[in-house]
């Protein structure tokens, strides 16, 4: 079952959040959860990335390469990548997968390929 | 509103400290009323990150009170991320400024090195957002990693600038006997040298080893309070003139220019225009360098060199001890510690006592004028103090 | 009569190359040597690893305990191939590390003991070891196993090591990891730095004596403050075990 991420559609003014705020950014109006779900864009452009070598204890990686994407739908995202040589500007695929597991639970999130 | 003195400072070491965190927090409490001679308070505020997660403390603040037998004076914990030490400044401030209470005491503390290197970056990643950000594996250091890495490539900065910044950093701490790094650095060992990639090795590229500043355990302490009392200390008056804070989204994807630290500038404006005050009259600064190219950029924010220009005023020695505008002269963050919550009032102890005049090799000539940018979060919410020396 | 025995109870070492001292510049622009220590040398060591036994923070006591124990097995001819490799500053002690080999194609290691924390010191003398077993020796694979997270961040971590669970290690049955030539290759770029050979003047300051550590690790200096700290607010126990061993001078 293909999983997404999802941005917050505010009933009153139709602006599109993501992540979840409680009061719409756009016009402040909206009564408690009066949002719609709106899957993002999965493609998009990276806009910066880092390989991170001092990862958190959960993940036993030599480096783990992070990255904010700018979606075709126009949102940005911080997500994994799964990209040998990241490079500012390239083209990417998203895919909703694991991001992370800790002693208890397990964490979904998008991972971005090269396109 | 009144004006706000400071009537007298503590500092413990910033290092790694064997003593509990109620400790660690009341030494520069005591340090400060036997300075000042104030022997009672109306309230007390401490500002700390860590404590229920890292140290298994809740409710600080009233520990610490009955800690320095202060009781039954008001107390009340703060916790603003790493900007935990200004923003407790800033309450004590109100506090004195708007006529509720005559004698504050500020503390900042943290004892992060009471867990592990791994756990203690993790507690740090918690203020991340935790659908967007903290789910992914995202640290600090990687958040200044992906910033860096924007920033340079658009304003032409290179890792020989952000080793400068360690460099003159370390070099300032060597004069602070409060630092927790007492060691120089050379250019050649941390990146000319071919050992340089195990001597600094890449943390969250393009950040390296020595573009991050230490975990330290440590405690600073202020007393604000109104003219009078001060006078009565017989110490130099440094007022605090200007508290600004701002706040920008939580996630750092979400910002509008992702090489823009808006709340940054928006902080420092508040600050000046509280105080009457412009950029270009202050002499000394305590920038929050948690990571070297957070000092290069936040000297351009604040409004001290042109957007693109701090590495350039870097590079040409404006910013060292004997330059035009000396940051970071006790070290910063880099070399003198970074105790999350305690920063904010170190970086103020550092000020106050270079506006007294009582900054030892460290004094910067004829400083009347000091500014702090303590940065909590990444950029989402940054506190600037504006001090001032009068008469 | 003696003689004989002594034969009996001593291992025949197997004749190894020597490791040819390298060197290397560190952050503070210091050069560091390291260079392969011989038995006649161990008696100036042991002095310097001894206080560290006391040190009950970091793993520096269980490490400074069992480092004495082995460097006192090599000198007094109880282990076989063993090895110590030194890390000196200005002829000034700040690591040692130390290994066995077990055959020709495995070696064992023991131990790494900074005696100067920060400068990644630990990091360069730990990849020199590897550098000995791997391009000295020729060997196939090296057992690992970390008592500090620390050591186990650097090590399993940083080098991927794989997994040799089924294999006790000698340091105590423990689950061994190893570093096989592979993953050394993987890792030379990065994490074996340093050059050879050493200029003349400064092998011959580091050859000249082993001194005393300037700034090692102490322990904590308010005894009371440090078991408040963890939670053992009376030290009663800890209190009477100094006192009987000869006082702490500061209760």
């Amino acid at each position: 079952m293909e999983m997404n991420i999802y941005g917050y559609k505010c009933k009153r003014c139709g602006h599109v959040q993501y992540p979840y705020r409680t009061i719409c950014c756009n016009c402040h109006e909206n009564d408690h959860n009066e949002f719609d779900i709106v899957p993002l864009a999965k493609n998009g452009k990276l806009l910066t990335y880092t390989l991170l070598y001092n990862p958190p204890a959960d993940f036993e990686l030599v480096y783990l390469a992070l990255g904010i994407v700018e979606l075709e739908d126009g949102h940005r995202i911080t997500g994994q990548l799964q990209i040998k040589q990241p490079c500012v500007g390239m083209k990417v695929t998203g895919k909703v997968e694991l991001v992370r597991k800790d002693e208890y639970n397990k964490y979904y999130g998008m991972v971005f390929y090269e396109a | 509103m009144r004006d706000v003195f400071v009537a007298g400072i503590g500092i413990t070491s910033f290092t790694r400290l064997e003593y509990p965190l109620v400790e660690i927090a009341a030494y520069p409490g005591l340090m400060a009323m036997r300075e000042s001679g104030i022997k009672t308070i109306d309230q007390l505020y401490v500002a700390n990150m860590g404590g229920c997660r890292v140290n298994h403390q809740t409710g600080l603040a009233s520990a610490v009170v009955d800690n320095l037998s202060l009781t039954p004076a008001a107390a009340d914990s703060i916790e603003n991320g790493p900007a935990s030490g200004a923003s407790a400044i800033k309450q004590g401030f109100m506090a004195v400024a708007s006529g509720v209470c005559d004698v504050v005491m500020v503390i900042g503390a943290e004892r992060m090195r009471e867990v592990n290197n791994l756990e203690a970056t993790d507690f740090v990643a918690t203020l991340t957002h935790p659908m967007a950000e903290y789910i992914y594996g995202v640290t600090l250091p990687s958040l200044a990693g992906m910033f860096a890495r924007l920033y340079m490539d658009k304003y032409g900065i290179t890792s020989r600038h952000l080793a400068m910044v360690a460099v003159k950093n370390h070099k300032h701490a060597m004069d602070n006997f409060y630092a927790h790094l007492h060691e120089e650095v050379t250019l050649e060992g941390i990146l000319d040298s071919p050992d340089a990639t195990t001597n600094n090795p890449i943390i969250a590229d393009p950040l390296r080893f020595y573009d991050m500043c230490p975990v330290s355990d440590g405690g600073a302490c202020l007393i604000l309070t109104t003219a009078d009392i001060a006078k009565k200390t017989g110490k130099p008056m440094v007022r605090l003139a200007g508290v600004g804070q701002a706040t920008d989204t939580h996630a750092v994807h979400d910002r509008k220019d992702p090489t823009d630290l808006m709340a940054v500038r928006e902080a420092a404006k508040r600050s000046f225009a509280m105080a009457g005050l412009k950029p270009k009259d202050v002499n000394v600064a305590e920038l929050h360098d948690a990571f070297t190219i957070l000092e290069i950029v936040e000297s351009e924010e604040v409004g001290f060199f042109e957007k693109g220009q701090g590495h350039i005023a870097l590079q040409e020695g404006y910013t060292k001890i004997g330059g035009k505008l000396p940051i970071n002269p006790s070290g910063g963050l880099k070399a003198k510690g970074h105790p999350v919550g305690a920063t904010g009032v170190g970086q103020a102890h550092e000020i106050v006592l270079q506006l007294r005049g009582e900054a030892g090799k460290r004094q910067v000539k004829n400083a009347k004028v000091g500014f702090t940018c303590n940065f909590g979060g990444f950029g989402n919410n940054v506190v600037c103090l504006t001090f001032v020396r009068e008469g | 009569m003696s003689v004989d025995v002594e034969k009996l109870l001593r291992p025949i070492d197997t004749p190894l190359p020597e490791f040819p001292a390298k060197y290397m510049t560190l952050a503070g622009g210091e050069q560091l040597v390291i260079r392969q220590v011989t038995r006649d040398e161990i008696p100036d060591i042991l002095p310097h690893v001894e206080p560290l036994m006391h040190v009950e923070r970091d793993f520096y006591d269980i490490v400074a305990s069992r480092v004495y124990a082995e460097l006192l097995g090599f000198y007094m001819h109880r282990v076989q191939d063993e090895y110590v490799l030194a890390a000196q500053i200005e002829g000034e002690l700040v690591a040692i590390v130390n290994g066995r080999i077990v055959n020709p194609d495995v070696g064992m290691s023991y131990h790494t003991l900074a005696l100067r924390r920060g400068l990644r010191i630990g990091a360069h003398a730990f990849a020199a070891k590897m550098e000995y077993h791997m391009d000295v020796l020729g060997q196939k694979e090296v057992l690992i196993v970390a008592e500090s997270p620390i050591g186990f961040r650097r090590w399993m971590i940083e080098y991927k090591l794989e997994k040799r669970f089924h294999i006790p290690h000698e340091l105590g049955g423990c689950p061994s990891y190893s570093l096989t030539r592979e993953l050394f290759e993987a890792a030379r770029g990065s994490l074996i730095v340093g050059r050879r050979p050493v200029p003349e003047k400064l092998l011959k300051k580091a050859q000249a004596a082993i001194l005393a550590p300037t700034d090692p690790p102490r322990p904590p200096a308010d005894l009371l403050a440090a078991t408040r700290s963890l939670y053992d607010s009376t030290a009663t126990a800890l209190l009477g075990q100094r006192n009987k061993l000869g006082g702490t001078g500061n209760a």
